[in-house]
């Protein structure tokens, strides 16, 4: 098992290094010139190659590198070009935010995605299967920004039971923060009041994210199930006399969900790229937006700090879904 | 006694603490405006100088002198007036007594030195109009309330660019400053997450998270005082949205108390019919403009250009996408400036001239059929939609255009080399300072070829030296006809296609009364605004 997981750990070491080189690559291939965006509207031919010289914006490509992975190894993320605020500072403020709505959207789709699964495979070829495959592929289809709208109009504008923005309301007094995570953070401070006003303004964001993993889930699930039940294993647990719930949520599932396992760990990262446009339609004041605006303005620093840490959360989840992979089926680390 | 509590309970219990609150409206707090307008990409007003930093800089920060009211006035603020030699080379503004910092401290004219100094040795935005003309140790302080200028040569402008520099306590910023092998840093990093100033909102800097949230609350000591506005916002909430359907929602809804000053044309009807919000339209300086490359074929061939000019349809991009909330402009300078050269006429809309035009170019041997590329900002809407208008008309006439989806930082690198700057970009040219200077100076005297303003890299050395001319004399009735023949001549030479003169759009909350516009500060300035219950 530690040697399966320190495996897996050394694997993702070159992964990040490959990350880091393309995306410097990519950033530097970009004709975009912080050092122009940041001195303004105004600024002259002069005061441009200044900056430019002073943020080493004139160096070659490779000194540029060799600078940039030497701050990293010593964990220094540099600082915005705009803000002028450590990356790590504005990141750490805003990844739990991104984080939060992350997990719980991923925490929807996968309480809801996998019963759903079941259901429809049990009810292989009849309507509710018929119905929940319909609903899937719509929940594939549908833009996330198309149902955040809707959703907003409908919870918030309508019938007034949700926020419309936000992740907490203006005039509620915010909880001492400890580790970024609203509801963790109003929970320790014992605020009830801040916890509610919080999760209120979870749900609508977090369903418009949840909706597509949702349906991938469910998708997934369905096909590992009916695949499962054609095993001689379940004929004969049948033959026996098992009771039929207890052989489909415990023996079949557990056979099943390999696949599904597999796209939980995928759908995070696609969770955190999809979060960017739920957060920028919630104001969700995450790390998307911070993201975009960094694309938008060619804030080197930021988008290189993002992608890295992005790149260390998603190994990071990979690992745990090796994790759990191989604890659902030890054959796996054996083989590994 | 023990108390079980089934899962299902749990549930429930859940559900109604999370909907306990459902259905509440919110109530809207008298005291505070929520600002749904963006917000600068820091907080320092020496770095930062763009249509979002007027929300902060206005309201946190003072000037020597500012402009109020619609038309722009330069009006006395800091200072309570100004002399100048009859050379316009010596400047000497005297500051009001008993000026206070947020921090209690007086503001004397060694403040306003500094601050100078400050924006000089930092040399970004704000200090474009200033750095050709001054250098830092020609700041001076003669006496505790005198500030004196001595500029380099004669720059009219350096009037209308002095509430550019917001005045900073340097006893703030002074302790957070880093020596380096080049001097001071100017405390450049903590003045962008903090504040130092006199204005009539202090900012609250453990509220700020960049271009996300902050919030000021009134400062009471204020030197103007609060006699012309009795019951004043008490705090100023700035929660910027990013999306404009979320952002017309919470004005609806009543969760801000107004929009950012861009607002789609597309939504006044909605806005306005509703009971919570209105739309207030006005005319500011912000002029719509194609921009040619005037060094790259065709764009070098005078035809070219004309043939271009005559092509884009501008009242029907005016009435039909921008639904009227614009004047047509048909010169670089806003309809309303001094120096406006009265009466021209300009390109119209017309595809029998614009053919002409394209075949006598193509006569002359420009490569009028090659595939050229216009450079729009893609997240802006209005710039998409003009090239697309524009795209379909000189088709139509034999022109191959692509549009290419492009960001602001992208354009304005690009724009400061005629090999880099696109065949054509679309942008919006604002106010800076009131100053013909601000819009013909800067964009077509060839002395600014490399910055994005003078992206057209027009060169006529007629008009360079009516500009020059104008730059250097003090009187404005002497400057105006200058600049109007100077606008006259470029307007002949049609190095770029002017379409019109902006109308700001910007939904208000109907319990925000008070409100004064100016087009400078784009209607920023909350000091005179009052919130009804």
């Amino acid at each position: 098992m530690t040697r399966y997981l320190l495996r897996r750990l050394l694997l993702t070491i070159p992964s990040l290094f490959g990350l880091l080189v393309v995306t410097f690559l990519l950033i530097y291939i970009v004709p975009s010139d912080t050092a122009a965006a940041m001195a303004g509207d105004a600024a002259t031919p002069e005061q441009i190659a200044r900056l430019r010289h002073e943020m080493g914006l004139d160096q070659s490509v490779l000194a540029q590198f060799g600078l940039y992975l030497d701050r990293v190894l010593h964990l220094q993320f540099g600082e915005s070009a705009f803000s002028h605020r450590a990356v790590a500072v504005d990141i750490a403020q805003r990844l739990p935010a991104t984080l939060e709505l992350t997990f719980f959207a991923l925490f929807l789709s996968t309480a809801l995605g996998i019963p759903l699964g079941v259901l429809c495979a049990v009810n292989h070829n009849r309507w509710p299967d018929f119905l929940l495959r319909f609903f899937s592929v719509l929940g594939v289809a549908v833009a996330a920004f198309w149902v955040a709208i809707m959703l907003q109009l409908l919870f918030s504008m309508q019938l007034g039971w949700l926020p419309l923005r936000g992740e907490l309301s203006d005039e509620m007094l915010a909880p001492p923060r400890m580790t970024g995570f609203l509801l963790i953070d109003s929970a320790l401070a014992w605020r009830w009041d801040a916890f509610a006003d919080a999760s209120r303004h979870l749900v609508l964001p977090a369903i418009t994210l949840a909706l597509g993993g949702l349906a991938s889930i469910t998708r997934f699930t369905r096909a590992g199930v009916l695949e499962t039940l054609q095993k001689d294993f379940v004929l004969y647990e049948r033959a026996v006399g098992y009771r039929r719930s207890r052989m489909i949520w415990i023996y079949v599932l557990r056979n099943s969900v390999t696949a599904t396992l597999t796209q939980i760990g995928l759908l995070f990262g696609s969770l955190i790229a999809g979060g960017v446009v739920v957060e920028a339609i919630f104001d969700w004041p995450g790390i998307g937006s911070y993201t975009v605006q960094a694309i938008l303005t060619g804030d080197h620093q930021v988008m290189l700090a993002v992608t890295l840490m992005i790149g260390v959360v998603y190994a990071g989840v990979n690992l745990l879904t090796d994790l759990v992979h191989g604890l659902v089926d030890p054959r796996l680390m054996e083989t590994a | 006694m023990e108390i079980r509590i089934t899962r299902r309970q749990t549930g429930a219990l859940a559900l109604g603490t999370l909907l306990t609150a459902a259905g509440r409206a919110r109530a809207a707090d008298p005291s505070t405006f929520l600002n749904g307008a963006q917000m600068p990409m820091n907080l320092d007003p020496h770095q930062v100088f763009d249509v979002p930093m007027q929300g902060v800089m206005l309201n946190a920060y003072d000037n020597l002198y500012r402009y109020e009211n619609d038309p722009p006035e330069i009006v006395p603020w800091l200072a309570d007036g100004h002399t100048v030699s009859d050379d316009g080379l010596l400047w000497e503004f005297r500051l009001r007594p008993g000026i206070r910092f947020h921090d209690g401290s007086e503001m004397t004219a060694v403040d306003v030195v500094y601050s100078f100094r400050r924006v000089l040795g930092l040399g970004m935005a704000p200090a474009g109009a200033f750095l050709p003309i001054l250098k830092p140790d020609k700041v001076t302080a003669p006496e505790p309330l005198l500030v004196r200028f001595q500029l380099e040569k004669p720059y009219a402008p350096f009037f209308a660019a002095i509430p550019i520099v917001s005045i900073v306590n340097p006893r703030a910023i002074q302790a957070h400053e880093q020596i380096g092998p080049n001097g001071t840093d100017w405390a450049k990093s903590w003045l962008a997450s903090n504040a130092a100033g006199s204005g009539a909102y202090r900012i609250d800097p453990a509220s700020y998270t960049p271009l996300e949230r902050l919030d000021m609350t009134i400062f009471e000591d204020h030197f103007y005082g609060w006699k012309d506005n009795p019951k004043p916002v008490r705090r100023i909430a700035f929660r910027p949205t990013k999306e404009t359907s979320t952002r017309v929602l919470a004005l609806l809804n009543g969760t801000l108390d107004c929009t950012d000053n861009n607002l789609p044309t597309d939504q006044v009807a909605r806005i306005n019919a509703s009971k919570n919000a209105v739309v207030i339209k006005d005319t500011n300086m912000r002029t719509f403009i194609v921009r040619m490359n005037n060094r790259k074929p065709p764009f070098d061939n005078l035809n070219a250009r004309r043939a271009f000019a005559h092509a884009f349809n501008y009242e029907g991009f005016i009435n039909d996408i921008l639904g009227g909330y614009a004047t047509r402009d048909p010169t670089p300078l806003p309809d309303t400036l001094w120096g406006y050269p009265k009466g021209a006429k300009g390109y119209d809309y017309d595809l029998v001239k614009a053919k002409a035009y394209f075949d006598k170019a193509l006569a002359e041997g420009a490569p009028m059929k090659r595939a050229i590329e216009i450079h729009v900002q893609s997240e802006n809407e209005q710039s998409v939609q003009s090239a697309q208008l524009f795209q379909s008309d000189l088709a139509s006439i034999g022109a191959n255009v692509k549009i290419i989806g492009d960001t602001w930082g992208n354009m304005i690198t690009n724009a400061v080399k005629p090999e880099t700057a696109p065949d054509m970009w679309v942008h919006w040219v604002s106010t800076y300072f009131v100053d013909p200077e601000n819009w013909v100076g800067q964009m077509y005297d060839s002395q600014f070829h490399g910055t994005w303003k003078a992206s057209s890299y027009y060169s006529n050395p007629e008009v360079d030296v009516l500009l020059r001319t104008a730059r250097g004399l003090t009187r404005q009735e002497e400057r105006a006809p200058l600049y109007e023949q100077a606008t006259r001549q470029i307007m002949a030479d049609c190095p770029d296609i002017w379409v019109y003169n902006s109308m700001q759009l910007q939904g208000y909350s109907r319990r925000v009364k008070g409100r004064r516009f100016c087009t400078v500060g784009a209607g920023a300035e909350m000091r005179w605004v009052t919130l009804e219950a």
